[in-house]
Parts: C-alpha cells; sequence; structure tokens
C-alpha cells in the first residue's frame, strides 16, 4: 500500500501524543478509549477482550520501540488507526524485550472494503523498520507532522 | 464484563477471525506463539454459548463465511440491505439476536 494511501486510515481525534499509560493492559485500554470516546466503537469491552485474546496469539511488540495491537471485530464498520507516544516507553512484552514508545492501534471491521486490513500492517511494518521514520515519530507533537511522516513528504 | 448471548458470539467471532488469518499476520512478522493458548481460549469461550445457538453460528459461518455482520445507519453491513427501524431499537440493547431478512446473518448494530 503507498504511504499516501495509508494516511487516510488516519484521524486527528486518534491521535495522542502524550500516552500515560504505565503498563501494557493500561496503554492498550488508553488507545482503545480515544476509539470509544470519539464514537468509533458502541462496546468497549468486546473490543478490548478481542485486543487482549490477539496478544494472546503473541505480543504486537515487534520491537525497536513499536506496537501495534490490532485485529478485526464485529464491533467495527471501518477500518481506523490509532496513533499513541509514550516518553517514558511501556514494558509490553514486546520481541526484543524493549519498553514500547510508539503505538499504532488498528481495528478493522470483519469485511472491509478492498481488503486494506492487511496491507495497512504490512505498511506500517515496513515504515516502522525504518529507523529514520521511528526517530522522527520519537519527537512528533502535532498530528500534521505526523502525517508528513507517514507519507513520507 | 461480555454477558450477553450476542457479545460472546461476537468474541467468538473476532477469535475465529484472527484464528483465519494467523498466517497472513504472520508472515508479517508478528508473533503468533500463542496459537494454541488462543485455540483453548475459543473453546473456552464457546463452551460458554448454548448449543443450539452455538450450532446456528457454526452453520451460517460454514455458508456465509460471516455468522454476525455488523449494523450501521440501519443497513446490514453482510449485504447492504436497509433493516427495519423497529428492529433497531431492540437491537441496540444486545439482549434479541436479529437476523437480516434478506442474507439471514445475525444482526450486531454498531450506533
Amino acid at each position: 500500500m503507498h504511504r499516501s494511501e495509508l494516511a487516510r486510515y488516519f484521524k486527528d481525534n486518534l491521535f495522542l501524543a502524550g500516552l500515560k499509560s504505565g503498563s501494557k493492559e493500561d496503554a492498550i485500554a488508553e488507545l482503545l478509549d480515544i476509539f470509544v470516546q470519539e464514537k468509533y466503537i458502541r462496546n468497549r469491552d468486546i473490543v478490548l477482550e478481542m485486543l487482549h485474546q490477539r496478544e494472546t496469539l503473541g505480543s504486537t511488540g515487534i520491537g525497536k520501540g513499536v506496537a501495534i495491537p490490532h485485529g478485526r471485530t464485529t464491533a467495527a464498520a471501518d477500518v481506523l488507526i490509532a496513533f499513541g507516544k509514550s516518553e517514558a516507553g511501556i514494558d509490553f512484552d514486546a520481541i526484543d524485550g524493549k519498553p514500547v514508545h510508539l503505538f499504532f492501534m488498528v481495528i478493522a471491521p470483519p469485511n472491509d472494503e478492498g481488503n486494506v486490513y492487511l496491507p495497512i500492517l504490512g505498511s506500517l511494518v515496513t515504515i516502522l523498520n525504518e529507523k529514520a521514520n521511528r526517530d522522527k515519530l520519537q519527537k512528533v507533537a502535532t498530528y500534521q507532522d505526523f502525517l508528513s511522516i507517514i507519507t513520507g513528504e | 464484563m461480555i454477558k450477553k448471548d450476542l457479545e460472546l458470539l461476537v468474541s467468538l467471532q473476532d477469535i475465529d477471525l484472527m484464528i483465519e488469518e494467523v498466517g497472513d499476520v504472520e508472515k508479517l512478522g508478528f508473533s503468533v506463539s500463542g496459537y494454541t493458548e488462543l485455540k483453548k481460549a475459543r473453546e473456552e469461550l464457546a463452551a460458554n454459548i448454548s448449543k443450539p445457538l452455538l450450532f446456528r453460528y457454526e452453520r451460517l459461518r460454514g455458508k456465509l463465511k460471516r455468522a454476525i455482520v455488523p449494523v450501521k445507519n440501519d443497513i446490514c453491513l453482510g449485504c447492504f440491505l436497509r433493516q427495519p427501524t423497529s428492529i433497531g431499537v431492540k437491537g441496540r440493547e444486545d439482549e434479541q439476536i436479529f437476523t437480516c431478512e434478506n442474507c439471514g446473518r445475525m444482526l450486531y448494530w454498531l450506533d
């Protein structure tokens, strides 16, 4: 997926530059709560359960300070991504054991138009594998700057 | 806390969707080392659902791939048929399970 296309799935009201959580469980809940507050999700418990089950399958902490909690749920209609950043870093059982600073929560419906869910995950992994992108994201403070990093422009 | 039958079914389907795509997410570099634990969690959840309802779910999944589909703005997102507004009021309470008259899938209201 092209980076400009990926950018379409972010929203300024799902951007959180200062995550307050200190634990994995709290970080997942804090990110999910943005979806709930902004009324993208009606039933928080169902989506929280799905995200916990996803962590049962394996930590979505992919290493190098990045986590991409994700999943399809029947309790969502559209593919959406929330971004969160923790200055202090959070123990997320990441595959390299390092604390996570950058979080991308991807929520998708059971069927998504154009089957973009997996390409979105792939595109995020590719962008976040680049150290330069991770370094820029660590410093990002505004949504506009964030989008520029995502699009690579 | 998830208690209602419909919510349990939605959670079950969410796990089934996850299981379906395990190979794909693994290829992207995500850990799937807990596959056995996830399957176990799926069976534990399924054990909390009444047998007739579980049978209905499995049968619909076998036939239509998605047994439960979201409803948004009164539209079934399985077949895109508008649902009667009258059932939406009750549907949103998650107490009763409604099916789409057109595609036969169980419905879950999002708004």
